[in-house]
């Protein structure tokens, strides 16, 4: 029974490329490559292509507030758009009403159990970011949202939301320029 | 006529002086009273409130897909004391009828709002809740069990202690230590003079003090001051101070206090203080539960502990607890029959080494730290407050019993260096930092230290990560980048040689990374942090959650930074957390006796080394588990889970540590000696077995985060760091590499070779996919 999404799976990533490499320790999966490409799964796409875009400028070091390069390197494999769980959209709709009456200890205490449920759910992160907004709290919404983003690779609609709300608490601290440069991040991410 | 005069003059100024003198005591005695006063008052003050702190434990919730089986369920709801009956109508009950549980939960005012009681029906399939519905039959999305009471305290005062309120106290027990410790205690100013004055002559004649004649209050004053010296001067100030309280204080304050504070027995180095830890130490059971015989036990230990020990002097104690039954018969508080049977009962001690999964000092003792860091102090003295923690009981439970039996497994080990260890485990989420579990020694109790957050020991080979960190962010490292695993020797300011060796005291020359990690090795760390610069190995330290920067020697390279194990939790966490810090906190919520939440601090998010670092630092941490020093857990570890980790062992065997984590999961395990002598234990051979204990006994999912979307995995030889193919041999590890990173590839087997070396079986295959 159990299985049975697990070979879906093995076969969704070998499809797609793999870009959900599992941190598996052994020698790569043989067989769930030969449902794909016949190479192991995620080396053979990088393997075979020579880099399309020049790679990050060598001794550029990898700071906190270090900008995410505008051109990314290359196309990482597209996955579904994040969807919530029954329990967690009845618990975003709590926190919603409970926002509405002004009551943000309460919405925040609403959204931590939704995120105690599903922690790698990149929306409820979001949903957090929003109401840290709500709060005037607008370092934590950008980190909150930087969250996101690290959960939601190859999920552009989510991506798209997550720079939308950084690009707003950037634009509340008065970092009018990388709000701008957020905010077409998300907007061109929303087209793909 | 002039001695006349002489004489009354001199009378005069007898007089006089007399007369000075009076005012002069009167007023030193004033002054006494006053300073009394405000000691005994002040002290009572902090301990008066008759509703201390509630503490609950994180509630279960429920929801479809929450992976939770009837048979836990019914565990879970019987521990909550929720009662099995064939018709479940009232808050509180419950039935099962296979995998189909109705029950009627009771309501509960968390902190985000009040839920109301209910009616639910849970139907389980697989170990998960597979539906969840109201009578009417609709889906209810999710709703939550009301959470277990885990202690009540005083968040202000650092004790070890149960504080019990009025409500929680048998009736029966103040009225027994009325009757046997003092009658007149209703009616009594605070002293008993007639007791007094027999005491003293008791004492005058055997010429030294033996007696006490003291009344309950004067008992609770001197149990304040701890103050056990018996002279006429120290009980005369008790005297007073007694006189002083019950002119201000209620008679039921007193007792309440008395219930509270007074001294019950010793546990090792621990005072047991108060009826409620008494009852827990004696029994193992809540105050509230105790029947006739138990009560007249512990009101016979109030007049000895120690001579009346029930452990030690069983018939003494015995024959006392009769004595106290016979005068509660006289004096008819109990009736003669009821003393008779309660006579023929045995002493129904518990067995010392009980059960601590109803007693979590070490958690607590965070929970009261965390309160007065976060809170205003005012609003902590309030009565009443409900304070909401992140502890899971049966993680808590889990967490115990690792470390139990991996204790046990070493007191019975031929080695004596290894017997009477001591150990710490916590238990954290990666995602939140919620503190779920923490177990602050093999006896789960502790006096006023508490390991977890107080013992600092050196961190050993914990500390590698970090130079790879450091490493790795510089833009300059990668996992293939080659170390030397070659002698140094550094000259230290006082003109000391400071000479690391490896731990097998062999030299392998040159090779990437991945493998100095993986398997430990000192060398090349060193060599490569004294490269990076100590520097920057500090600033991974604090960057991963350390309040300060540890001290910059180079033997810190090496672990020689003594850390708690608190705080070797959180820098993990943060590892476990993609790089993502969220301070630890052991506390949700608070709310006022009013409903109302107090201001609180919120969970938060803070990306504090960079993301690829950080990832590849873990991806170079799972390799500890399947190939390097972590290897033996896997004995115990489910197959297919994926674990990250790292052991960590300090000079001369004095500390064994292990810190790993998987998806939900951060565990740090430290076993070594308070006295911090030699274990003959490494990282591996002793806490790690703990941490895969418990880790394996948890629902808990695969370390598995996503790859930050500048690298992609490359396959490189373990051994020489040259880009390979997969399938070479068994050799060829996958790291991550920023795009385009220059790989030096291999002549062997370069990357892109096909044939596989060896095949590998189907379901291996399978499990390889979390």
């Amino acid at each position: 029974m159990r299985l049975l999404p697990s070979l879906a799976l093995v076969a969704l990533f070998a499809i797609s490329g793999c870009a959900v490499e599992p941190f598996k320790s052994e020698a790569p999966a043989r067989s769930g490559a030969s449902k794909g490409t016949g190479s192991p799964a995620g080396s053979a796409p990088v393997l075979s292509a020579p880099p399309e875009v020049a790679p990050p400028q060598p001794g550029a070091e990898p700071g906190i507030e270090a900008p995410v390069p505008a051109t990314v390197p290359r196309q990482r494999p597209k996955v579904p758009p994040a969807t919530m769980s029954p329990a967690s959209k009845a618990l975003v709709a709590q926190a919603e009403a409970q926002r509405k009456k002004g009551d943000l200890p309460g919405a925040t205490q609403s959204l931590e159990r939704a995120l105690r449920i599903e922690p790698n759910n990149p929306l409820l992160w979001i949903e957090m970011g929003r109401l840290r907004m709500d709060q005037r709290n607008f370092t934590q919404a950008e980190n909150l949202g930087r969250k996101a983003l690290a959960m939601s690779v190859g999920d552009d609609p989510t991506q798209s939301q997550a720079w939308q709300l950084i690009s707003d608490s950037l634009r509340a601290r008065g970092k009018n320029v990388q709000a701008q440069e957020a905010a077409e991040r998300a907007r061109a991410l929303a087209e793909q | 006529m002039a001695k006349r005069r002489r004489s009354s003059r001199s009378r005069r100024r007898l007089q006089r002086g007399f007369v000075v003198l009076t005012l002069l005591l009167l007023v030193v005695a004033v002054v006494v009273v006053a300073v009394l006063s405000h000691r005994v008052t002040r002290q009572f003050e902090g301990r008066r409130w008759t509703l201390p702190a509630r503490v609950y434990a994180q509630p279960i919730e429920l929801y479809a897909g929450q992976s939770l089986s009837a048979e836990r369920f019914a565990e879970e709801l019987d521990r909550l004391g929720y009662q099995s009956v064939s018709k479940p109508d009232r808050p509180g009950t419950y039935r099962r009828r296979g995998s189909v549980i109705d029950v009627h939960v009771r309501a509960f005012r968390f902190a985000d709002e009040p839920q109301e009681a209910r009616s639910l029906r849970i139907a389980f399939a697989g170990g998960a809740i597979a539906s969840l519905q109201d009578p009417q039959g609709a889906d209810v999305p999710i709703t939550r069990l009301d959470p277990m009471l885990i202690g009540s305290i005083f968040p202000t005062h650092g004790e070890d202690r149960i504080v019990v309120s009025p409500d929680q106290v048998p009736a029966l027990l103040p009225n027994a230590l009325k009757a046997v410790e003092d009658r007149k205690f209703d009616t009594h100013h605070g002293v008993s003079p007639l007791a007094i004055l027999r005491a003293l002559f008791v004492n005058v004649r055997a010429g030294q003090i033996e007696q006490g004649g003291s009344t309950l209050t004067q008992q609770l004053v001197k149990s304040y001051f701890l103050d056990s010296r018996r002279t006429l001067g120290r009980k005369a100030e008790e005297a007073v101070m007694a006189v002083i309280l019950e002119s201000r204080f209620e008679k039921a304050d007193i007792m309440n206090a008395y219930i509270n504070e007074i001294y019950l027995g010793q546990d090792g180095r621990r005072a047991i203080h108060g009826f409620g830890l008494a009852s827990q130490f004696y029994f193992g059971k809540p105050l509230a539960e105790l029947d006739l015989p138990e009560i007249a036990l512990l009101v016979a230990v109030v007049r000895g502990p120690s001579y009346y020990d029930p452990r030690r002097h069983p018939e003494r104690a015995l024959e006392r607890r009769n004595l106290v039954l016979r005068v509660l018969a006289e004096r008819g508080v109990i009736t003669e029959q009821e003393a008779k049977r309660a006579e023929r009962s045995p002493l129904g001690v518990a067995e010392a080494g009980r059960k601590g999964a109803v007693f979590y000092p070490a958690f607590l003792d965070l929970v009261r730290r965390q309160l007065r860091r976060d809170y205003r102090e005012d609003d902590l003295t309030e009565a009443g407050l409900t304070v909401f923690s992140t502890l899971d009981p049966l993680l808590q439970e889990k967490a115990e019993a690792a470390l139990a039996s991996e204790l046990a497994r070493q007191d019975a080990s031929p080695r004596k260096v290894s017997h009477g260890l001591e150990g710490v485990v916590i238990v954290t989420s990666p995602a939140t930092g919620e503190v779920v579990a923490m177990v602050g020694g093999r006896r789960a109790s502790f006096d006023g230290f508490n390991r977890a957050l107080d013992a600092k020991r050196p961190i050993g080979s914990l500390a590698k990560p970090l130079v790879y960190l450091a490493a790795l962010e510089t833009g300059r490292y990668t996992p293939a980048s080659i170390v030397r695993d070659e002698p140094v020797q550094i000259k230290l300011p006082n003109g000391d040689v400071w000479k690391p060796a490896n731990f097998d005291k062999l030299v392998r020359g040159n090779m990437p990374a991945v493998r100095a990690l993986t398997q430990s090795l000192n060398l090349p760390t060193v060599n490569l942090g004294l490269e990076v610069g100590l520097g920057r190995v500090a600033r991974a330290f604090v960057q991963l959650g350390l309040d300060e920067k540890p001290a910059e020697y180079p033997s810190m390279l090496l672990g020689a930074t003594n850390l708690s194990p608190f705080e070797v939790a959180q820098m993990y966490n943060t590892l476990a957390n993609g790089g993502f810090r969220s301070p630890l906190r052991a506390v949700r919520a608070v709310l006022a006796e009013s409903g109302k939440a107090l201001k609180a601090p919120q969970l938060e998010v803070t990306q504090a080394a960079p993301a690829e670092a950080v990832y590849a630092v873990d991806r170079m941490l799972v390799e500890v588990m399947s190939r390097g020093t972590g290897r033996p857990a896997r004995k115990s570890l489910p197959e297919g889970l994926v674990v990250a980790g790292k052991t960590g062992t300090s000079n001369d065997y004095r500390d064994s540590w292990f810190a790993g984590f998987s998806g939900s999961h951060s565990i740090v395990v430290w076993m070594g000696h308070d006295d911090n002598s030699q274990t003959g234990l490494t990282g591996t051979t002793g806490a790690l077995a703990a941490w895969s204990k418990l880790m394996s006994s948890i629902p808990t999912s695969s370390f598995d985060p996503l790859m930050p979307e500048t690298l992609e995995i490359r396959w490189i030889d373990y051994y020489s760091g040259l880009e390979t193919s997969p399938w070479c041999d068994g050799s060829a590890v996958g790291m991550p590499f920023r795009y385009g990173t220059p790989l030096m590839a291999s002549d062997a087997c370069p990357p892109g070779s096909e044939t596989p070396a060896e095949p590998l079986l189907p379901e291996e295959t399978a499990e390889a996919v979390p």
